[in-house]
């Protein structure tokens, strides 16, 4: 079940904020805007990417998602209905639809559990099956990620990277969701073992009608998995569009840097470089949003407010809505050296 | 293809006075109650001046090993060289005494470590942690230690170098820290310096910025670089030569563009093939199926069954390490499969 436009699940307006300073009576007084309004729509079946650096609030926005952070504001719009709705019964088949894997598959897996445990608990949870029916469904799933069903009765640390990353598949397929957050499922692995799980995920999706949120650096990884991505600048979208449309006609600066920054393929590749100048500032006082560009001539008035502007079909780009220059600047708030 | 073998050969076929650094047959091992690791098997390599080598593999194919096996820092126990000979230039680094070798360590040789923040002590500000190597190599002092310092943050685009010297690590940004690293590197002259994966712990833009320095340095200084990597894309940017290392050894050698295109062994294509690109969409990548294995008994290939391979010359500059004289077989390649 989806709503009208067959969207899964729907971020409106997005926020997080977290509270600086001051202590637990008085509460801060500056707040830090780790997610500052995004919209995003993933529609069922498909993949969406969200890429950005360190600290742009990609993770945070996962865990809101997760429902592991509670948004300062916005909505979270699941099978059209309100995700946030603290009613017990909601919340129980909202978090057994919405699952994740992780990066780090040495850290996401109980050490003292066995497998069969880590992947029924969902299972003991969340259903009434039998215990006979529970060992069964792991032996399914331990099949479908590409393990064998013996392998059950073993720990996290028998296994290589790769088959760990497979455990933890396997424990976020129990439940049969309908969106699974993927938290750089790849990043912590071998090169020669990504492929496999990147295979594997990409077979899943196809089985199970899966839907995926990616959050990852890596942009040919993003080109690899996902249908339609969206790309993050200090807590708010900066750039969204069809991962084809946006690695051919990046618009933004941001999306055009992080493209240019990106390693080449072959030593004779004729990719251009595109080296980013300053540093992104500190998320709790940012700069007027069209720095980058050109010094806003009065950055307390201008280039405060962020807009987004349609640059082809599903192409949107941020925009400085109130700059004070005639072409208007994109929003891109950055501290010069 | 020509069938000249062994590594020793590999290194004799050029004039040996151009290089500044010569590994012959290296042998690392780790010994424990539980067997033997083999981590570095037997490998030989050579740098020019003003050249960079890549040292691509995955983890536990005793790349850092190696590397750390050239400072003479690995971990005794367990680790120990068992063999080989490290010469930078001319002198054999394992035959120096370990107060000789601290001579050599920070001055000649240096490295850039993974990650800033454990290489930089958060307790001594960044004017302390530079100039450290330049008191003990140079004997710098006082004001002429100071402006040493200035300078060699300068070098490394770091901006109002003068105020900045008094910060303490957690005051710069990730990327700033990994070019103080690269400062305390390069400060003492080296005629070699080995980067192990100096660009993982930063973000693709600090990384692109990162890469572009040391390029910039190596042209001002000549320095040659060792570089750590499991990436492609490094190898692709910064790398004049590649060794690719598998299971603790070095499975194939050759220039960069011979590398892409024309690679000759299974590892090597695999890698090449299994890595997806920003440039072009592709609708299945290749995974190369199975763990590598872990060499602590002896690792058969898997087409063959042979447990000792030998490099054999595939053109001029290009090495491959083959199951003996079994030419059916591609090339040395144990796996595990589950």
């Amino acid at each position: 079940m989806t709503s009208e436009n067959g969207a899964l699940l729907e971020l409106k307006n997005l926020k997080k904020h977290f509270p600086i300073g001051g202590n637990f009576i008085t509460g801060g007084h500056e707040y830090l805007k780790a997610v500052d309004g995004i919209n995003l729509t993933i529609e069922e079946g498909t993949t969406y990417g969200l890429v950005g650096e360190s600290g742009c609030g990609k993770s945070t926005t996962a865990k809101m998602i997760l429902q592991l952070e509670d948004p300062t504001e916005g909505e979270i719009i699941f099978e059209g209905r309100n995700a946030l709705d603290k009613k017990s019964s909601a919340q129980r088949d909202y978090k057994s639809k919405v699952q994740a894997v992780f990066q780090d598959p040495w850290a996401s897996l109980n050490p003292r559990m066995r497998v069969q445990d880590i992947i029924s608990e969902p299972l003991q949870v969340n259903t009434k099956l039998t215990k006979g029916e529970i060992k069964t469904k792991v032996g399914e799933i331990l099949d479908q990620v590409g393990l064998h069903p013996y392998q059950a009765g073993l720990y996290p640390h028998e296994f290589s990277g790769g088959q760990r990353q497979r455990i933890g598949v396997a424990r976020a397929l129990a439940l049969n969701p309908k969106l699974i957050v993927l938290d750089e499922p790849v990043s912590a692995l071998d090169v020669s073992i990504r492929a496999q799980i990147m295979n594997l995920l990409m077979d899943l999706q196809k089985e199970y009608g899966l839907t995926y949120l990616l959050i990852a650096h890596h942009l040919a990884t993003v080109r690899y998995m996902c249908d339609k991505m969206g790309v993050m600048y200090l807590g708010k979208m900066v750039e969204t569009a069809d991962t084809d449309d946006l690695f051919d006609n990046p618009t933004h600066p941001y999306t055009q840097a992080l493209i240019g920054a990106a390693l080449p393929y072959h030593p004779d590749s004729d990719k251009e470089e595109n080296i980013l100048q300053g540093e992104v500032p500190s998320p709790i006082n940012p700069p007027s949003c069209c720095s980058y560009e050109r010094l806003c001539p009065d950055p307390e008035n201008s280039g405060q407010t962020i807009g987004y502007k349609e640059v082809g079909p599903n192409h949107s780009v941020a925009i400085a809505e109130d700059c004070y220059s005639e072409h208007g600047c994109h929003y891109f708030p950055r501290v010069r050296q | 293809m020509a069938t000249e073998t062994s590594s020793e050969q590999a290194n004799k076929d050029n004039n040996d006075n151009e290089y500044v650094l010569e590994v012959n047959d290296l042998q690392t091992y780790f010994v424990s109650k539980w067997g033997t690791v083999k981590a570095v098997d037997g490998i030989s390599f050579k740098l020019k001046k003003g050249e960079t080598l890549g040292i691509v593999g995955e983890s536990g194919s005793g790349k850092s090993v190696t590397v750390t096996s050239l400072m003479r820092l690995v971990p005794s126990p367990p680790g120990h060289i068992v063999g080989g000979e490290v010469l930078l230039e001319g002198q054999d680094l394992l035959k120096l005494s370990d107060k000789e070798m601290e001579k050599v360590r920070g001055d000649k040789l240096a490295m850039i470590l993974q990650d800033p923040m454990t290489a930089l002590n958060p307790v001594f500000d960044i004017e302390d942690q530079v100039g450290e190597a330049l008191g003990i190599h140079e004997g710098l002092k006082g004001n002429t230690l100071k402006d040493t310092v200035i300078d060699m943050l300068q070098k490394v685009r770091i901006p109002a170098a003068d105020t900045r010297m008094k910060d303490y690590p957690h005051q710069l940004s990730g990327g700033m820290r990994q070019r103080v690293v690269g400062a305390i590197g390069i400060s003492c002259n080296p005629v070699v310096l080995i980067a192990d994966e100096p660009t993982t712990s930063l973000d693709a833009t600090i990384q692109a910025q990162y890469l572009n320095l040391l390029n910039e340095l190596q042209e001002e200084t000549g320095v040659g670089i060792i570089f750590i990597t499991h990436d492609f894309g490094v190898v692709a940017k910064m790398c004049d030569r590649v060794a690719v290392m598998y299971a603790g050894k070095i499975v194939e050698q050759a220039d960069v563009r011979e590398i892409f295109n024309n690679p000759q062994h299974p590892y090597t294509q695999a890698l090449i093939a299994s890595v997806p690109k920003m440039e072009e969409n592709v609708d299945r990548l290749y995974a190369i199926p199975g763990n590598p294995p872990i060499p602590n008994k002896p690792t058969p290939c898997q087409t063959c069954g042979e447990a000792s391979p030998i490099l054999v010359k595939h053109s001029e500059d290009h090495w491959v390490a083959k199951c003996g004289s079994d030419t059916s077989c591609q090339g040395w390649f144990p796996r595990d499969l589950d």
